[in-house]
């Protein structure tokens, strides 16, 4: 069984008594126990501005509509933007739903349901040319034939 | 000390893979000035199939500023110790769902903050789930 894990570790002095969580989950395959996530999609882009495009797309590489067999899964995302200027964003959109900022050094982690070929992972670049790197854990899509 | 978040992942399934070790220091959007509001640490107990507001914006008691560079940590914790790998909350903003958190399960999402945007979560099951949660966000 492949292994993947994935912990945070977050801290905060804005309340007086300064708050500190651990987390660690291993990334399983949906409702199990005992399979671990096994497949990966990882890489490194620069996003120019003026576009929104896919980072992840929900739909068959043919542009089927079907989300294969990521749909509905226990897929998981992390995107973190390696910008050094603190003013480049990107803003990330599923489905043309804005979700929030990534700013030069945030990160993010999230589930992806991926429940139809609709619900693309979208990103938008302000402030110019960000790099963005970004890792999808999933278990499976279904590969198109050549 | 400010606030920081640090994400490790680490994963056999491709021998070329390193793994990830970041670590982020919430700022205010687009400046170093750290984040300087949140709603602290929470928990929410769940009982039902059905879709509930995690987080209504509009109803912060400190406002938010709209689209900065909130942030929110949410984790399935189960309940009463037990966590459920087989049942899942689905996590959403607005009537977008995002994904879903299975027991045990965490992440970590920038969001909008818009009042319309709120955070919501609909477990798979009337079986009672808790989900963890704080939000770290920009006074408007």
């Amino acid at each position: 069984m492949a292994t993947t894990t994935a912990a945070v570790t977050l801290s905060s002095d804005l309340l007086s008594d300064n708050m500190s969580v651990s987390a660690s989950t291993t990334c399983m395959k949906a409702g199990t126990t005992a399979d671990g996530l096994d497949q990966i999609e990882y890489g490194y882009i620069d996003v120019v501005t003026g576009d929104q495009f896919d980072l992840l797309g929900a739909d068959d590489d043919d542009g089927t509509p079907v989300a294969g067999v990521m749909a509905s899964k226990a897929n998981k995302v992390y995107i973190k933007n390696h910008s050094t200027d603190e003013t480049y964003y990107v803003s990330i959109m599923i489905d043309a739903q804005d979700i929030g900022r990534l700013y030069g050094g945030d990160w993010m982690f999230i589930p992806w349901n991926a429940t139809t070929d609709d619900k693309d992972i979208e990103i938008t670049a302000s402030g110019g040319t960000n790099k963005i790197e970004y890792a999808l854990f999933h278990q499976g899509k279904t590969l198109v034939a050549s | 000390m400010a606030t920081t978040a640090t994400i490790s992942i680490a994963s056999d399934i491709a021998s070329g893979f390193g793994g990830i070790n970041e670590t982020m220091t919430l700022t205010q959007a687009g400046t170093l000035t750290d984040i300087d509001s949140t709603t602290g640490f929470q928990i929410r107990k769940l009982s039902a199939a059905s879709a509930v507001d995690l987080v209504t914006i509009a109803n912060e008691l400190v406002e938010p500023e709209d689209s900065q560079a909130a942030k929110i940590y949410i984790r399935n914790i189960g309940y009463k110790g037990v966590i459920d790998k087989s049942s899942y909350v689905t996590i959403g903003v607005k009537a977008e769902p995002v994904g879903r958190l299975y027991g045990g399960d965490w992440m970590m999402m920038p969001l909008t903050n818009i009042d319309a945007d709120d955070v919501t979560a609909t477990p798979e099951t009337d079986n009672t789930v808790v989900l963890e949660y704080v939000m770290f966000y920009e006074e408007a």
